[in-house]
């Protein structure tokens, strides 16, 4: 199973995956890493390679992280780049986590990066504008 | 028409239903069964508008729902039925319904209520009803997710 890193500003990380969790129960081969104020990309990446080496990452490692060109971000393409097996998503939202960790014990990365991305996209919705246009059936 | 699951949850269709619990059983139509919520425009409109992506969802009351449970129109749904309380499975049981396990996932603390686990309160009325589906021989099952382990419900009362 593709090992996942939650890389984020502040303790978003961790309650993001709390929140998750919450959802669909709980998750193995995943951590969560924060970012804290004063910290360096360097201290990030130490961090990163220190988490990387609690999972088991023979079959790929995704970072999911919050901001792109974010130290999160920059941090982890610092790890990712050197390894064929890893690559980044940015814009963590819930829709993205649950899907990337629900999809990720049948699919490979490319797909699991994939579906990670549609369903981080369609979880954004307008209220109003989805409402109107609700139609009930009668039975 | 098919019960693909029943469960008590009452926040009816949320996060858990959305991306776990409709795929899980594979239903086609989400039936929510509550007289109370039957009768209220804007709650109704309000869970029809989140079912997820290719299924249905319907709001019914008890009798509405009985009666669409034994229309051969419906025959070919696969209902995921939410209900909030084991009393009104109770009510659909002895209208009718045929079901061989209820699963019981979320009932939420109110006055007078007392803690089975960290997502199920219960008071007499409801385990009176629980103990009325268990001498049917019904199983009921604590399972927040699909991926808990099931708990009987029995031995928690």
């Amino acid at each position: 199973m593709i090992a996942i890193v939650v890389g984020t500003h502040g303790n978003l990380s961790k309650e993001l995956l709390k929140a998750s969790e919450m959802i669909i129960g709980q998750q193995h081969n995943v951590e969560a890493v924060t970012f804290q104020l004063g910290e360096s990309i360097e201290d990030l990446t130490l961090r990163y390679e220190e988490t990387l080496s609690n999972l088991d990452t023979s079959e790929g490692v995704l970072f999911i992280v919050d901001l792109f060109g974010g130290s999160p971000y920059n941090a982890a393409s610092l790890v990712a780049i050197k390894q064929e097996k890893m690559d980044i998503i940015t814009g963590v939202n819930l829709p993205m986590l649950i899907k990337a960790f629900v999809s990720r014990k049948t699919s490979s990365l490319e797909e699991v990066i994939k579906a990670s991305e549609i369903s981080g996209r369609e979880g954004i919705k307008q209220f109003k504008e989805n409402f109107s246009l609700v139609e009930e059936e009668e039975l | 028409m098919e019960i693909a699951l029943c469960r008590i949850d009452d926040r009816l269709i949320h996060g858990q239903i959305v991306t776990m619990w409709s795929k899980e059983c594979s239903c086609n139509r989400i039936l929510v069964v509550n007289d109370e919520v039957y009768n209220d425009t804007i709650r109704k409109t309000l869970l029809i508008q989140i079912a997820p992506p290719g299924i249905k969802a319907h709001v019914l009351s008890i009798e509405k729902a009985l009666e669409a449970y034994n229309n051969p129109n419906y025959n070919d749904f696969k209902a995921l039925l939410l209900v909030t309380n084991p009393s009104d499975v109770l009510k659909l049981i002895e209208g009718g319904l045929n079901i061989k396990t209820v699963n019981i996932g979320g009932m939420s603390f109110k006055e007078g209520k007392k803690q089975i686990t960290p997502a199920v309160y219960v008071d007499e009325k409801d385990i009176e009803a629980l103990k009325k589906l268990h001498e049917r021989g019904i199983e009921l099952e604590l399972r927040r997710v699909s991926t808990d382990i099931k708990v009987d419900m029995m031995t928690k009362i």
